[in-house]
């Protein structure tokens, strides 16, 4: 399993490195979270020696602010390219929970990322996998970083 | 003249990214050209002459690979430098995209350090 620190710190690299922004992590939560209003939500799956999947769930207002910070530009509704970012964020946390994982790169298949949005939605998953959430906190609100693993 | 690079990505979010990293790395070029996956760059290389490509792993239709593939197989294109942008890091896979024609591999995120360090070489 990844450690919540590990988490943190690919969560971290990304924004810093990605995005210019800082992010200040919570409290590791073990519950599932699957009720999300107003947000959007981009998640990788991973299959193979683990499966299970990455998600980053983000308010609305939050996900156009990491948009424009992305892209250098004012982002003022939801639209394509939020959810290609919110995306793309899943895409990259995937990649270095998979380097942290995987002793070869083909243990592990990571799918393509998809994103989900709605003004109120719900995700369900197994019951069988380990979860760990970590909310952070960044300009204009705060989202959550989950993983749910299984390993085989 | 000035140099064009073609960036290969099903994100559209991630191409702007890797456009401004190249200004910010201190990587002029005259044009940039733009493709969402492998099919697509093949297509944009058939009418354009570039200098540089810089190609995503993990794509849909036709993935980096299958696109190093193709273009080492394409005598009009297969001297144009190759640098793997991925969030797929593995040495493995690394090795795979060398083997096949690729100059060099940045992993995403990357820093504009990083991508000046391997881009420059190239150029």
């Amino acid at each position: 399993m990844v450690e919540p620190q590990e988490l943190i710190s690919f969560t971290q690299e990304i924004f810093s490195t990605m995005i210019m922004m800082d992010v200040r992590p919570g409290e590791p939560i073990t519950g599932k979270y699957e009720f999300f209003q107003s947000s959007i939500t981009g998640m990788v799956g991973l299959a193979g020696k683990y499966k299970g999947m990455i998600a980053i769930h983000v308010p609305d207002n939050v996900a156009k602010t990491i948009t424009g910070n992305f892209l250098g530009c004012g982002v003022e509704e939801i639209n394509e390219d939020v959810h290609d970012a919110i995306g793309e964020l899943a895409n990259m946390l995937g990649g270095s929970i998979k380097a942290c994982l995987a002793e070869s790169s083909k243990d592990i298949e990571l799918s393509l990322p998809t994103t989900v949005l709605g003004m109120q939605y719900s995700l369900q998953s197994q019951d069988d996998v380990k979860v760990m959430t970590i909310p952070f906190s960044v300009e204009g609100g705060e989202f959550l970083v989950e993983i749910q693993l299984q390993e085989k | 003249m000035g140099k064009k690079v073609l960036i290969v990505d099903d994100s559209s979010t991630m191409r702007k990214i890797v456009t401004r990293c190249l200004r910010q790395a201190g990587l002029e070029f005259e044009e940039v050209l733009e493709a969402g996956d492998g099919q697509e760059a093949l297509q944009v290389l058939q009418g354009a002459k570039v200098d540089l490509i810089l190609s995503d792993i993990n794509m849909p239709n036709m993935d980096g690979l299958a696109f190093l593939k193709e273009k080492a197989g394409n005598d009009a294109i297969k001297d144009i430098p190759v640098v793997m942008i991925s969030t797929e890091s593995g040495d493995d896979i690394v090795t795979e995209a060398k083997k096949l024609g690729a100059a060099g591999s940045i992993k995403k995120p990357f820093t504009p350090d990083q991508v000046n360090e391997t881009i420059m070489p190239l150029i």
